[in-house]
């Protein structure tokens, strides 16, 4: 303080005076001497003792040196001493820090440095002349304008990053400052971005683009990672800023390979098992976790999630942080977020989810992660975020992991082999469903909800499964089990929401449990009586909403299969019992309660107090999807039509085309069977006619020598052998007459043969023209005549073919036989003693 | 993952010449027609080959509009290369050309590598600029120049690969000082020269980590 007053001294003058002045006129005095003084020296002294006055008589210089300061800023930049000075009386102006010296002092008021931020700030300029001062090296200058900045950015974010986002190369400057070797200004420096990249997009793209994330891992790893002090911790909060919210710049971390860098950071020694963790490492590995949950959060888009899940697998971080999950020794908070970080990295990644199944714990005998995760979900005891948590990861584990989901409901099936000796998943959560406590009803109900989301077979699967209460009671279906708890009187309204949206989530799009639910005695009543209950707790509204809600889905996915509570018989008691207007009413509870809008904005349960626990993510989804469909189908009572509704129309149309394709496919495929027949046909008939032109060269030949045998006949008989000619004579006759005739049918044949060519040709083209025409109606599918038309001219074709090749079997035949007699009379001709030509052709 | 040499670029020009199209034609191989403002800037990665060299292009695709022209501006210092991007069927695009170089080089490193894109060459109905003109502007201001189409992705790949070529050339001539890293250049973790002493540009600043 000796410094301080000898500096005041060599200001003011004299000692007397210092005691009598006011700290105001103290103030004025030196900022006239700041602006008046020609010596450095002097303004020098005057701005020293200005800072030392900033902190108690914080609103005088702030309000009176504001503007000189500033000047000096610009003016004697040149020299360090000053500038550091005015830049440290500035900073304590502004400050958002009550200091000590002025606690005393009951004017100052809580905001009093915010309010000098918005005057100091009014001059953009003077911003930029703070940045261009982080350019000097001098460690006093350079320092305290970091400070100026940070305790700026504090008071008024917003105004001061629009600012700096339009100074050119001012992010690059302060990145710069990450690499100064003097520690403090780093770690500042470190701060400063912390404050300036805050919920801005922009600042947080350029600041990765000048390698950011490069600077930092190098801090990192110099401070000595997980391990480290608060600058670690700095430095991850600086990265998390840069990456939440922010796609452009998680693909670049991603693309980077800092997800492999991040990875080895998470590996604890075992020696560190042991010791424990100090609360700074505590709070860097907390901060690691969220890096990697910023990456794979259910907000990302799902091309970006799923490339980040697929490198944590690939780069062991999902291994690392199992391993982390099984071992002992880790503090409560952290293992929060572990569990939490692990769901987000398994969440609809098949690959993950698989191995996430894979992980045993380390206990004798070793039992499945799953199983040790489940016990404490339900398990009284456990602090509510851990079991929030486990419910969290389970959900993810199942989110569409059908594989997942099955094993799930197998070990609630009753089975032929002996029961496991270790406990199954599925024996944790039914124990859950009918404990005392009604946080694990809540619990064990939405986890075995999520075994049935979107997955048809399980739903149906599931209504097999038998429970047994107590030891002697009969074993009766979980479904009737679950009917029971509901109408429990001591039953609490969370374990009820809970068990409802599980019988909602079971019975949506499954007739075949609605058909189940509706066998059971009384649900309807239940539900009824429910709904028309006159509660006035918005708990109770809640449960009726559900039960109506419940009952909709019994009327929508009703397959009429159970006497008396067929749709009709649903529809008339909702009329008459409840009222389409209450009903309407109380289905609007559910998306009027707090917690729909609650819990409907992201997967994982975020709540204060357990008597938060009511709506689930994904049942809240589902009543989102299946309301609409719900509502319409009680608004279309009034007009009449009840029967009809969208589903079954749509269900009508699709079926009707299905029909439609058939009869195609159908005739398609008699088509192509009917060009087979008619191209065997055609060769059929060009094998006939070659062999009936066959026949007819051979026929001209026969009648060639029949003359030839004539002519030796009557050259015989003008010899003399008169008896024999006679006789020969008739022969011949006969000969020559059966000839004629077969010459005449071989005739009659030929034509019949080039009729037929030309009616298979007239078919062939009426098959095309069919062919076409069928064509023509696949296009256009409700000409149904068309199709009828075009079967009877099918069968038609058909019968005339089949006809016609009877005609030419009839023809080939014929042939045959003329053959044979041709034949016949050839050897009687040889038998007469007459020469025949081309006889020995024709004998083979 | 590992790679020669790590090339920064940014993407610039007037709003809607297909920017954002081109880098998601280079990185995904699509193409998205509907356009779909890019607000600040956006960002994309791939590895290309050349000289047997892996090479890791990390882009930024800057948004067009006057508005964010300052915000842009603060990626042109760190970029080693920039593909200034025209549309052909739009000649107010071509115009706008020197006003963009003019900004480019003001706010750059002298080295950067520009190259000219004349984009949307698919649509040669609607062209209102000859390539010859932008062969021409190009000649005059020493840029490489290409015509390319997002939609069909014609010359998407030469453009990139071309100006990665021409970077990698300027670093084999000693051009580029690849030890600083405002350049837009780091040398990668494999066939790294073994000396990584990182020669800071900061006034007595020395970087005392650079093993990553």
């Amino acid at each position: 303080m000796n410094f301080f007053k000898s500096g005041l001294q060599s200001v003011l003058g004299t000692s007397e005076n210092q005691e009598t002045m006011t700290g105001a006129e103290t103030v004025e005095r030196l900022v006239d001497r700041v602006q008046s003084s020609t010596m450095l020296e002097d303004r020098r002294d005057a701005c020293r003792a200005l800072k030392a006055l900033s902190k108690k008589y914080r609103v005088e210089v702030g309000a009176q040196a504001m503007y000189a300061l500033t000047q000096v800023i610009e003016n004697d930049r040149t020299d360090n001493e000053i500038v550091g000075y005015c830049l440290d009386a500035l900073c304590n102006i502004v400050s958002p820090d009550q200091f000590e010296e002025e606690s005393e002092n009951p004017h100052i008021s809580v905001n009093i440095g915010e309010q000098f931020t918005e005057m100091f700030i009014k001059h953009p300029d003077h911003i930029s002349l703070i940045l261009s001062h982080l350019e000097e090296y001098d460690f006093r200058v350079r320092w305290s304008a970091i400070k100026l900045l940070t305790c700026l950015l504090a008071n008024r974010t917003k105004e001061i990053q629009e600012v700096v986002l339009v100074s050119p190369m001012a992010i690059s400057r302060l990145m710069d400052l990450l690499v100064d070797s003097r520690e403090i200004i780093r770690n500042d420096s470190l701060l400063l971005l912390i404050q300036l990249t805050k919920g801005n997009a922009n600042i947080q793209k350029i600041v990765a683009f000048e390698n950011a994330f490069d600077k930092l891992f190098d801090v990192i790893n110099e401070e000595g990672c997980a391990d480290g002090g608060i600058v670690v911790e700095d430095c991850l909060i600086l990265m998390l800023n840069l990456l939440k919210n922010n796609s452009s710049n998680q693909q670049f971390f991603k693309e980077g390979s800092y997800i492999q860098r991040l990875s080895p950071m998470l590996i604890l020694t075992e020696e560190a098992e042991e010791v424990g963790m100090t609360p700074q490492k505590v709070s860097n590995i907390h901060c690691m976790l969220q890096i990697i949950r910023v990456l794979v959060s259910p907000n990302n888009s799902q091309q970006s999630i799923a490339a980040c899940q697929k490198i944590m697998r690939s780069c062991g971080l999902l291994e690392t942080l199992c391993r982390m999950l099984m071992s002992s020794g880790i503090p409560p908070d952290i293992l929060t977020e572990l569990i939490n970080s692990t769901a987000e990295i398994i969440r609809g990644d098949g690959n993950n989810q698989e191995y996430f199944n894979q992980v045993l714990a380390p206990s004798n005998p070793p039992k499945p992660a799953i199983v040790i995760l489940l016990m404490s979900m339900v398990n009284e005891k456990q602090p509510l975020v851990l079991r929030c948590a486990v419910l969290y990861c389970f959900q993810c584990y199942l989110y569409r992991n059908e594989v997942g989901q099955n094993d799930l409901i197998h070990t609630l099936l009753p089975s032929t082999k002996e029961v496991p000796a270790t406990l199954t998943s599925g024996q944790l959560l039914c124990g859950g469903l009918f404990s005392m406590d009604a946080i694990s009803n809540w619990f064990s109900a939405v986890s075995l909800s999520h075994a049935l989301i979107e997955n048809q077979n399980q739903k149906e699967q599931l209504l097999r499964s038998l429970v047994a209460t107590s030891s002697s009671s009969q074993p009766t279906s979980l479904l009737q089990q679950c009917f029971n708890l509901l109408q429990q009187g001591q039953f609490k309204y969370q374990s009820k929401i809970g068990i409802l949206m599980f019988l909602i989530i079971w019975l949506s799009k499954c007739e075949m449990a609605v058909r189940s639910f509706l066998s059971i005695n009384g649900t309807i009543s239940f539900l009824i009586a429910q709904i028309t209950a006159n509660e006035h707790d918005e708990n109770e509204y809640l449960i009726q909403g559900l039960c109506a809600f419940l009952m909709g889905i019994c009327i929508q996915f009703n397959d009429n299969g159970v006497e008396g509570n067929r749709r009709d018989d649903l529809c008339q008691l909702l009329i008459k019992r409840i009222g389409i207007e209450t009903f309407s009413g109380k289905l609007n509870e559910v998306s009027k309660h707090e917690s729909y809008s609650k819990a409907g904005k992201q997967p994982q349960i975020r709540i204060k107090s357990p008597a938060d626990l009511l709506l689930d993510y994904e049942f809240c989804k589902l009543f989102k999807s299946l309301e609409p469909t719900v509502s319409k189908l009680i608004t279309s009572f009034t007009n009449g039509n009840e029967s009809v509704n969208e589903l079954t129309i749509s269900q009508e149309a699709s079926s009707l085309v299905a029909q439609y394709k058939n009869i195609i496919r159908e005739q398609d495929h008699k088509i192509q069977t009917l060009n087979e027949q008619v191209k065997q046909l055609h060769l059929q008939n060009e094998s006939i006619s070659s062999k009936l032109t066959e026949t007819q060269t051979s026929m001209s030949q026969i009648n060639d020598q029949n003359i030839l045998l004539r002519a030796q006949l009557t050259a015989a008989s003008s010899s003399g052998v008169q008896n024999q000619h006679s006789n020969m004579n008739g022969f011949y006759d006969q000969h020559a007459t059966k000839i004629h005739e077969l010459e005449q049918q071989v005739a009659s044949l030929s034509h019949e043969k080039s009729h037929n060519e030309t009616k298979i040709q007239f078919y062939e083209a009426e098959n095309a023209r069919l062919l076409t025409e069928i064509d023509q109606f696949g296009a256009t599918k409700e000409n149904e005549s068309t199709n009828e038309k075009l079967r009877c001219e099918i069968n038609e074709l058909n019968s005339k073919v089949e006809q016609m090749s009877k005609d030419q079997e009839d023809l080939l035949e014929l042939l045959a036989d003329q053959d044979l007699k041709i034949k016949e009379y050839r050897k009687r001709l040889k038998n007469l003693g007459q020469q025949v030509e081309g006889d020995d052709d024709e004998d083979d | 993952m590992s790679y020669a040499y790590l090339f920064k670029y940014i993407i610039i020009g007037d709003t809607g010449v297909g920017k954002s199209c081109l880098l998601l034609q280079f990185t995904d191989k699509r193409f998205q027609p509907v356009h779909d403002l890019t607000i600040g800037v956006e960002f994309g990665a791939r590895m290309i080959t050349i000289d047997g060299k892996q090479i890791k292009l990390q882009i930024w695709d800057t948004a067009g509009q006057e508005a964010f022209r300052s915000i842009t501006r603060s990626y042109y210092r760190g970029a080693a290369g920039a593909l200034l991007v025209y549309d052909i069927t739009r000649r107010e695009t071509f115009n706008h050309l020197t006003t963009w170089l003019e900004d480019a080089r003001q706010h750059s490193n002298s080295n950067m590598v520009i190259m000219l894109i004349g984009n949307k060459s698919d649509l040669e109905s609607r062209r209102e600029v000859k390539k010859e003109e932008g062969e021409a502007f190009a000649r005059e201001h020493g840029l490489v120049f290409m015509e390319t189409s997002a939609r069909t992705a014609a010359n998407v790949e030469e453009a990139f690969i071309n100006t990665a070529k021409e970077i990698y050339e300027k670093i084999q001539e000693g051009v580029f000082d690849i030890n600083n890293e405002a350049n837009g250049i780091k040398i990668g973790t494999v066939s790294t020269p073994t000396n990584p002493s990182i020669g800071s540009n900061l006034p007595g600043g020395q970087s005392s980590n650079s093993c990553c």
